[in-house]
C-alpha cells in the first residue's frame, strides 16, 4: 500500500509547470516533457479536495472570449480560473461586435486595452488565436479554433486516460468519426503521437482529411479493423454544422458502419474504455447504452478532468510569464 | 534638339535575337541609332547631348504585364505609376472590378481614363459574360471594337460548358483569345450559388490537414483545362490559361500544344517561387487563388517555364488592404500584390540558372505580346524608344515597408536586380536617382 502511494506521489507535480511559450495555442510543436508536466500537475489538482485552497492567482484577470457557442468548455475554464483565485469575465461575442462589422483586430485591441493577464479564445476560424497572440500583450489559450486544434481537450483526455490506465506510451488508441472537421481529433493525434501512443484513425473516406498518415497515425475505413485490440476508443461528434450534405448518406447509415455498438466494441481490447469529447449524438456515434455504461465510458470523467487540466495550464502560463519577467 | 546616349549598355532584344554591348542613342521619341562606338561628332554642334555611362546595365523592351487586378482600394493612374517604376510599360487589367468591365462604353471609358503618353499603356480584358453566374455572353464584338484584347471572367472560372463553347466559337470568329481562370468551383467550394458550406481556403494536402483549413484539391484546375482544351479543339479559338499552378495542368497543356492546338498559358511568381508550406503560420499574404501548391507542382511550373510550355509570366497583381488581410485565414481576402515584384522575382530564375536572361525577358515582353496579338515590342533603329534599363545584379531585399502595394508574399526575400529607368513613347516614365547619377555630360 505504501509502495503504491509512493508511486502515485512520484507522478504528481506539486509545483507549477513552466512552459516554453507564453501561450497555449496548439499541441503540435509542444515538447513531450511539457505535456507530461501539465498532466502530472493536473493530476495533482484532480486529487485535491475541491475546498482546498488553491487560490494562488489573486488579482489575475482572465477574459473568457467565446466567438462560438460553448457550455462545457466555457464553464470548465471559468471554474478552473476561479479555483485558482483569478477574476474571470465571460464575453460572448457570437452576436455582438462581429455582426456590427468590427474587425477581429479591433476587437483584440479593445480587449487588450483592458489589460487582461489571460485571454481564453474560442473562434470558428482556424488560426484565430494565433492572430490574437500576435497582437495582444497577454497570454492566450486556444479553447478551440475552427478545425485546427483544441489543445486543452487533448490534455484533459490524456489525464483521463492516465488516471484510468496509468500510462500513454504504447497504448492502442482509436479515434473514430468526423476527423476532417474535428479540432479535438487533431490535438489528440498530436498529443498522443508525441507521448508515444499507437494512434489509429477511423472515419468514412469523406471525413478523413488528406495525407493524415503524415501526422504519424494509421488510417482505417473499416471500424472493425480500426478498433481491433484498441485500449481506448475515442469517438467524435459528427459535426453537421460544418458539412455540406455530401459527406454522409444518412445518420442511420453512419451508425451502421461507424457508430460504436456492442458488436464492434467486442473487437477492442477486453478492458477498452470509451471516450467522447461531447456533446454526443446518441444513436449516431455511439449506442446510447454504451455511453451510460459506467464501467467502460469515461465521458463524465473527461468533463471532470477538464477543470484540473485547465487549472494546471492557467497556472503554468502565469508561472511562465513570471519567469520571463524575472529574466 | 536633345540626343540621349546610353553608352556601353547591354542591349537585349528578343525580337531580333540581339544581345550585345552597344551605344544606344534616342532622339525625338525614337531610337536614333544602335552602334558599337557612337561618335558624338556626327551630331550637329548646337544639339544638347546627354550621355549616360551604362556600363554594367542592361536595356530591354518594357514588360507587358498580362494580368493585373485593380482592386477597390486602388486607383488606375496610381497603379500605372507604380507599374512604370517597376519596368512595366504595358499592362492588361481584369474585368472583375467595380463596376464590371462588361460593356463597350466602360471599356472605352477605361481606355480614355488611362490614356497618358507618359504612363504604361492600359489594355483591357472584357468580361466574357454579363452576369456573375457566367450564363449570358457579353457584347464581346462591340467590346473588341472599343479595344478589349481578350475575354475572361477574371478570377472566376467560366463554368458552364455550353456558355464556354459559344464564347470560344464567337471569340474565334472575331479573333480574340479567351482567358480562363481554371478552377472547378464546385470542387474548390467557391461556387456561392450552391448550398455548400465549404469554402476552399488552400491547397488540399498534409498542410491543410495540419492547419485545419479547407483544402482545394489540385485537380480542380486541370479538370477545367481538360474540358476547355476539348472545346478549343472544337471551336479553333486561341485559348489561354491564366496562372497555371499544377503539374497535371502543365502536362495537359504541353500535350495539347504538341497536338497543334492554339493553347497558351502563363504563371505568376508565387507559383514558381513558393509552395504551400509558406502557409504554416496562417500568414494571409499567402492566401492566393489558385492556392500555393506542393513542392512538386512548383518544380513542374519551373520545368514548364524552361521547356516553353508556359508562355509568359504575369504579376497576377491583386493588392489588398491591411483591413482585409489582418484577419483569421478563413476570413481574409484572397490575393497579393505583384507589380512591384514581377521583374525581380522573374530575374531570380536567371540568378538561379534556371533560365537565361534572354528567356526571362521574352517571358515578360515578346511572349505576352504574341499570346494577346499585341504589337511585338522590339528595339530597333527608327522604332519607338520604349524600353527599360536595369542593373541585373544590384543586391537588394524585398521589404513590405518600402513597397507601395500590399501584401507582398516575398517580404524579406533577398534578391538581385533593380529597375533604373522606364521609357514609354520615347519619354522617361521613371528614372531613378541612381541612373541620373550616371550622366557624364
Amino acid at each position: 500500500m505504501n509502495e503504491l502511494l509512493n508511486n502515485k506521489t512520484e507522478s504528481f507535480l506539486s509545483s507549477p509547470v513552466k512552459l516554453s511559450s507564453n501561450h497555449l495555442l496548439a499541441i503540435e510543436g509542444m515538447k513531450k516533457s511539457e505535456i507530461q508536466n501539465l498532466i502530472d500537475r493536473a493530476d495533482y489538482f484532480a486529487n485535491l479536495d475541491k475546498h482546498s485552497n488553491t487560490k494562488t492567482l489573486q488579482g489575475y484577470v482572465v477574459l473568457n472570449v467565446f466567438f462560438e457557442n460553448s457550455t462545457r468548455t466555457r464553464v470548465s475554464f471559468e471554474l478552473a480560473a476561479r479555483r485558482l483565485g483569478a477574476e474571470v469575465i465571460n464575453i460572448s461575442l457570437i452576436n455582438s461586435s462581429i455582426k456590427k462589422g468590427e474587425s477581429l483586430l479591433d476587437t483584440a485591441s479593445t480587449l487588450n486595452a483592458m489589460k487582461p493577464d489571460l485571454l481564453i479564445v474560442r473562434h470558428p476560424h482556424s488560426g484565430a488565436p494565433l492572430l490574437f497572440a500576435n497582437y495582444l500583450n497577454c497570454s492566450i489559450i486556444n479553447a478551440g479554433d475552427g478545425r485546427h486544434e483544441h489543445p486543452t481537450q487533448a490534455l484533459l483526455d490524456a489525464l483521463t486516460i492516465k488516471r484510468r490506465v496509468g500510462y500513454l506510451e504504447g497504448l492502442k488508441i482509436s479515434i473514430c468519426g468526423d476527423i476532417t472537421n474535428s479540432r479535438v481529433a487533431r490535438s489528440n493525434i498530436h498529443l498522443l503521437t508525441i507521448m508515444g501512443a499507437d494512434v489509429r484513425c477511423v472515419a468514412p473516406s469523406t471525413l478523413m482529411p488528406s495525407n493524415l498518415e503524415n501526422l504519424g497515425v494509421k488510417c482505417f475505413y473499416d471500424m472493425k479493423m480500426g478498433i481491433k485490440g484498441a485500449d481506448v476508443v475515442m469517438l467524435l461528434r459528427l459535426q453537421n454544422e460544418r458539412m455540406s450534405g455530401t459527406e454522409n448518406p444518412s445518420e442511420r447509415e453512419y451508425f451502421k458502419f461507424f457508430g460504436l455498438d456492442e458488436t464492434k466494441l467486442a473487437l477492442a481490447s477486453p478492458n477498452a474504455v470509451i471516450m467522447h469529447p461531447g456533446p454526443m449524438n446518441r444513436g449516431v456515434e455511439i449506442a446510447s447504452a454504451l455511453a451510460d455504461d459506467s464501467n467502460r465510458s469515461l465521458i463524465k470523467t473527461q468533463v471532470e478532468m477538464g477543470v484540473a487540466v485547465r487549472m494546471s495550464i492557467i497556472e503554468a502560463l502565469n508561472n511562465t510569464k513570471n519567469e520571463i519577467l524575472k529574466n | 534638339m536633345t540626343y540621349t546616349i546610353f553608352k556601353s549598355i547591354k542591349l537585349l532584344n528578343p525580337a531580333t535575337n540581339l544581345n550585345e554591348i552597344s551605344d544606344v542613342v534616342i532622339h525625338k521619341n525614337k531610337i536614333f541609332s544602335i552602334s558599337k562606338d557612337f561618335q558624338t561628332e556626327v551630331l550637329k554642334q548646337n544639339n544638347q547631348i546627354d550621355i549616360y555611362d551604362c556600363d554594367g546595365l542592361t536595356m530591354t523592351p518594357g514588360i507587358i504585364d498580362m494580368r493585373v487586378n485593380i482592386g477597390k482600394t486602388e486607383n488606375l493612374v496610381s497603379t500605372q505609376k507604380i507599374a512604370a517604376e517597376n519596368g512595366i510599360t504595358s499592362m492588361v487589367i481584369l474585368p472583375n472590378q467595380t463596376p464590371k468591365l462588361n460593356n463597350p462604353s466602360i471599356i472605352d471609358h477605361i481606355k480614355r481614363q488611362s490614356e497618358n503618353s507618359k504612363l504604361p499603356k492600359v489594355n483591357v480584358y472584357g468580361a466574357a459574360t454579363k452576369d456573375d453566374q457566367g450564363l449570358e455572353m457579353s457584347e464581346i464584338g462591340l467590346m473588341s471594337e472599343m479595344g478589349a484584347i481578350g475575354f475572361t471572367n477574371g478570377n472566376k472560372s467560366i463554368k458552364n460548358s455550353l456558355v464556354m463553347r459559344r464564347l470560344m466559337s464567337y471569340a474565334a470568329m472575331i479573333n480574340r483569345p479567351i482567358i480562363q481562370h481554371a478552377e472547378d468551383e464546385d470542387l474548390s467550394g467557391l461556387n456561392k450559388a450552391s448550398t455548400t458550406l465549404i469554402n476552399g481556403e488552400m491547397n488540399e494536402g498534409e498542410i491543410s490537414t495540419r492547419l485545419g483549413l479547407i483544402g482545394i484539391p489540385s485537380c480542380a484546375e486541370v479538370i477545367i483545362i481538360e474540358r476547355d482544351i476539348r472545346l478549343a479543339k472544337l471551336t479553333g479559338v486561341n485559348y489561354h490559361v491564366a496562372h497555371v499552378s499544377t503539374r497535371d495542368s502543365i502536362n495537359v497543356i504541353r500535350e495539347a500544344k504538341k497536338a497543334g492546338l492554339k493553347i497558351t498559358c502563363d504563371t505568376a511568381p508565387p507559383y514558381f517561387s513558393l509552395n504551400e508550406t509558406s502557409l504554416l503560420s496562417y500568414n494571409t499574404a499567402f492566401k492566393l487563388s489558385p492556392p500555393l501548391r506542393i513542392e512538386d507542382d512548383r518544380l513542374a511550373v519551373i520545368e514548364g517555364i524552361q521547356d516553353g510550355t508556359i508562355d509568359a509570366i504575369a504579376s497576377d497583381h491583386r493588392a489588398r488592404s491591411k483591413d482585409t488581410k489582418v484577419q483569421p485565414f478563413s476570413a481574409a481576402s484572397i490575393g497579393a500584390s505583384g507589380i512591384e515584384t514581377l521583374f525581380v522575382m522573374t530575374l531570380e530564375l536567371v540568378h538561379k540558372k534556371i533560365i537565361d536572361l534572354n528567356k526571362a525577358i521574352s517571358l515578360l515582353t515578346i511572349n505576352p505580346a504574341n499570346v494577346l496579338n499585341m504589337k511585338k515590342p522590339s528595339l530597333e533603329k527608327d522604332k519607338l524608344a520604349e524600353f527599360i534599363i536595369f542593373d541585373e545584379n544590384f543586391p537588394d531585399m524585398i521589404n513590405q515597408n518600402n513597397l507601395k502595394t500590399s501584401p507582398t508574399p516575398f517580404d524579406f526575400r533577398k534578391i538581385n536586380g533593380k529597375i533604373l529607368g522606364t521609357f514609354i513613347n520615347g519619354q522617361a516614365a521613371y528614372i531613378s536617382q541612381m541612373f541620373k547619377d550616371k550622366i557624364i555630360k
